[in-house]
């Protein structure tokens, strides 16, 4: 009974060896047939079998907490915001890949190191960036005789005459993801912050997330529509595709959708860099990164594997494949002509400069996590818009802040 | 082959006398009674008790997703029950499940009576009502977002070319009174069936002799509703109220799918900010303190309700 069993399953066993990963359902699809494709080729020169699960970002959390919880399951895994924080002991550390990595291609932008090195060494390797510049409608700001704005300052004065014409500008002020990536945009560029840089100390009552909430309150007001405060992360993309809005700050997706549906509208949109402010551009777009549980029994091999992907020339048909969409966080992989070709997407890559994790000056951890999830920075401004005072709004979100920094962070674990 | 023959011949004869002690034995009473209970309780362990165990000691620990927590006693639930937006959820759930519970209890019922007549293609409209309740919600309630979508809102779009309203219209999902009553109209609208269907179970079984006996005595459509129905329908009522509860209270797609909470925070029910800071947030005890503050509450509306029951 034993030898048959052990007769059965010894070939599958051996031949068995196999390297997984989970990552999410990227925007565009394409980009995962490549990753699979790519999975495919490495399996084959290093004799195991690749296996690439995608599941929808949303249920991500929860599989990642399992997995942590059973202390099995896949071997690399797609982290962003404050993962590489959170699970600062479960991840291996990635040093020698970002060292070797950073010494081929031109370096890493100074993002990837705010968003994946903890105190205790890099969690994960800086994987791709999706850039978040303003989208607007050229034929609504030639109409207006206006240039696109520079500055946010510039787009609320731009904004009350498009307005007046009948294309408001659109930024979410509501439970969703835009929301918070606009207001950290904001807030950096008038030189305010949350968290001071240890990560623990509240520093968002001053006078300069004063100055940014009247901003928004006169945005509201003047530039944009009472339906900004009920909008999901597709509103803003309707709204310019429907020859609505004027100007939103948005990943390119609105574009890329119209280009594969053939809408006329795709002529009218243009793109600009993400407006600056008093203390210069800054800008939080979404960044991500691979790390490997530290379960995990393939660890050498899941680090080939990312060093795989990131060979110029797959990491090259990768950003082809996701049409423009993953941009890299290596210099030398920002020169790639898909952007330089188009003049709609000539600035793009340049975004890489403004970027920071949510957080910053602070490290993206659990604190920065509660304040995101639970929408404090939105709901600040829109208790505000909906009439609270502004110093009262302020003090709300900082007795907020407070209660996601207690607990956890007392113990100095996920700083 | 002679030894196997007789081999076999010894086991024939073993066979029958051990098959029967191996059957009066499962016979038994208490083996088969308790075996039979086996597998429910099994299920009931591994997929009620056991998280709910683990919900209870998340909640009592400083537990975040990645990293182990301490005991910490009570904090988690002194902590959520001093933030502003859990007091304001508490606020958001009584309010929600009052109306939607009331709206479900008139509405059914009336409903309920319509179905109970005689009219054509009574299975098959008494089949369809069923529908709201038996699609997949989250996909039902996309449908919802799509009609109060600030730019593509058809029940606005209607509103307007009716002349009802001015344009644009309510914004559904952004102002507060607008989205509290959306969602609890998505939540009439979905648990509507359900009730109806249970209370018309109830009125079929009511006895036509004392319809007619109260028609004699000469009550009109109200008095025979008022005094025969409505006494007759108490237990199903309680019953279909107790769970209708019990689903409002912790209801989760709607307002997930719908507001994600907002506008700021105004229609977050228990579950949703349990996800948010739970799931989405990583701080794991805190978010079973939100959901395990709906226990005893229910917990208490169950027990009162049941004693009802019984009394009855």
């Amino acid at each position: 009974m034993a030898s048959w069993l052990a007769l059965g399953r010894a070939p599958a066993f051996a031949q068995k060896r196999e390297l997984t990963f989970l990552s999410w359902n990227h925007f565009v699809p394409a980009s995962d047939d490549e990753l699979r494709k790519q999975a495919e080729t490495f399996g084959k020169q290093a004799g195991v079998a690749v296996r690439v699960d995608t599941i929808a970002h949303l249920q991500l959390p929860a599989k990642r907490a399992a997995e942590a919880q059973a202390q099995s399951g896949h071997d690399l895994l797609f982290v962003a915001d404050a993962d590489p924080f959170l699970f600062e002991n479960q991840l291996v550390d990635m040093g020698d890949v970002i060292d070797d990595l950073g010494k081929r291609y031109g370096g890493w932008y100074p993002f990837a190191e705010e968003a994946a090195r903890t105190k205790a060494g890099w969690r994960g390797v800086p994987w791709f960036w999706v850039s978040f510049p303003a989208t607007y409608n050229m034929t609504h700001f030639k109409k207006a005789g206006l240039e696109h704005p520079k500055t946010w300052d510039e787009l609320l004065k731009h904004g009350t005459i498009l307005k007046k014409q009948g294309n408001p500008v659109g930024i979410a002020v509501s439970h969703c993801a835009d929301a918070n990536t606009t207001f950290w945009s904001v807030l950096w560029c008038y030189g305010g912050k949350v968290l001071e840089a240890d990560g623990k100390t509240p520093a968002i009552n001053s006078d300069k997330t004063a100055r940014v909430i009247e901003w928004y309150k006169e945005l509201y007001r003047d530039a944009m529509e009472p339906e900004v405060l009920s909008w999901d992360d597709a509103s803003n993309n309707r709204c310019i595709l429907a020859g609505k809005c004027s100007w939103i700050h948005n990943p390119i997706s609105p574009y890329n959708l119209a280009l594969t549906k053939s809408m006329p509208i795709a002529d009218e949109i243009n793109h600009h860099n993400s407006p600056a402010g008093p203390a210069g551009t800054h800008s939080a777009p979404p960044i991500t990164a691979i790390g490997i549980w530290k379960f995990s029994k393939n660890g050498q091999l899941a680090k080939d594997f990312i060093k795989f992907l990131f060979q110029k020339d797959n990491f090259d048909s990768w950003i082809v494949a996701s049409n423009a969409f993953n941009h890299p966080p290596l210099r030398h992989f920002a020169d790639h002509p898909i952007w330089a070709k188009n003049p709609k997407f000539a600035m793009l890559p340049k975004e890489a400069e403004y970027a920071h994790p949510r957080g910053w000056p602070a490290k993206p951890n659990a604190a920065v996590q509660l304040i995101q999830v639970n929408y404090i920075l939105p709901d600040m401004v829109a208790k505000a818009i909906n009439g609270m005072p502004t110093k009262r709004a302020m003090a709300w979100a900082e007795d907020q802040v407070k209660l996601a920094v207690q607990g956890k962070l007392k113990e100095g674990g996920a700083v | 082959m002679a030894i196997g023959e007789r081999a076999l011949e010894a086991t024939e004869l073993a066979r029958p006398s051990r098959l029967a002690r191996v059957r009066e034995w499962w016979e038994q009473e208490h083996v088969f009674g308790y075996s039979l209970i086996v597998p429910a309780l099994a299920l009931i362990v591994g997929l009620v008790a056991y998280p709910f165990g683990m919900a209870i000691y998340f909640s009592l620990s400083d537990y975040w997703v990645g990293s182990p927590g301490q005991f910490i006693g009570l904090r988690n639930f002194w902590e959520i029950l001093g933030n502003e937006i859990f007091q304001q959820t508490v606020y958001n759930t009584f309010v929600f499940a009052l109306i939607a519970v009331a709206f479900k209890t008139v509405l059914g019922v009336w409903l309920a009576m319509l179905l109970f007549r005689d009219f054509k293609f009574k299975r098959l409209i008494r089949g369809a009502v069923l529908l709201p309740w038996v699609i997949p919600t989250a996909l039902s309630v996309l449908a919802w977002g799509w009609m109060f979508d600030s730019l593509y809102s058809v029940v606005n779009w209607t509103a307007i070319h009716l002349g009802l309203i001015n344009p644009p219209g309510p914004n559904w999902l952004g102002l507060t009174g607008y989205a509290v009553t959306a969602v609890i109209a998505v939540n009439v609208w979905r648990g509507l069936p359900f009730f109806a269907i249970i209370v018309l179970a109830g009125l079929v079984s009511i006895p036509r002799e004392y319809y007619e006996a109260a028609e004699v005595d000469g009550a009109g459509s109200w008095g025979r509703f008022r005094h025969v129905t409505l006494p007759l329908l108490k237990p199903v009522l309680a019953v279909v109220i107790l769970f209708s509860t019990i689903f409002t209270f912790s209801d989760f797609n709607i307002v997930q799918v719908l507001t994600r909470g907002g506008p700021v925070n105004t229609t977050h029910l228990f579950a949703t900010l349990a996800y948010q800071i739970g799931l989405t947030g990583g701080n794991l005890g805190q978010g079973a303190a939100v959901s395990l503050f709906l226990f005893p509450l229910l917990g208490a509306f169950v027990f009162l309700q049941l004693r009802y029951i019984r009394r009855e």
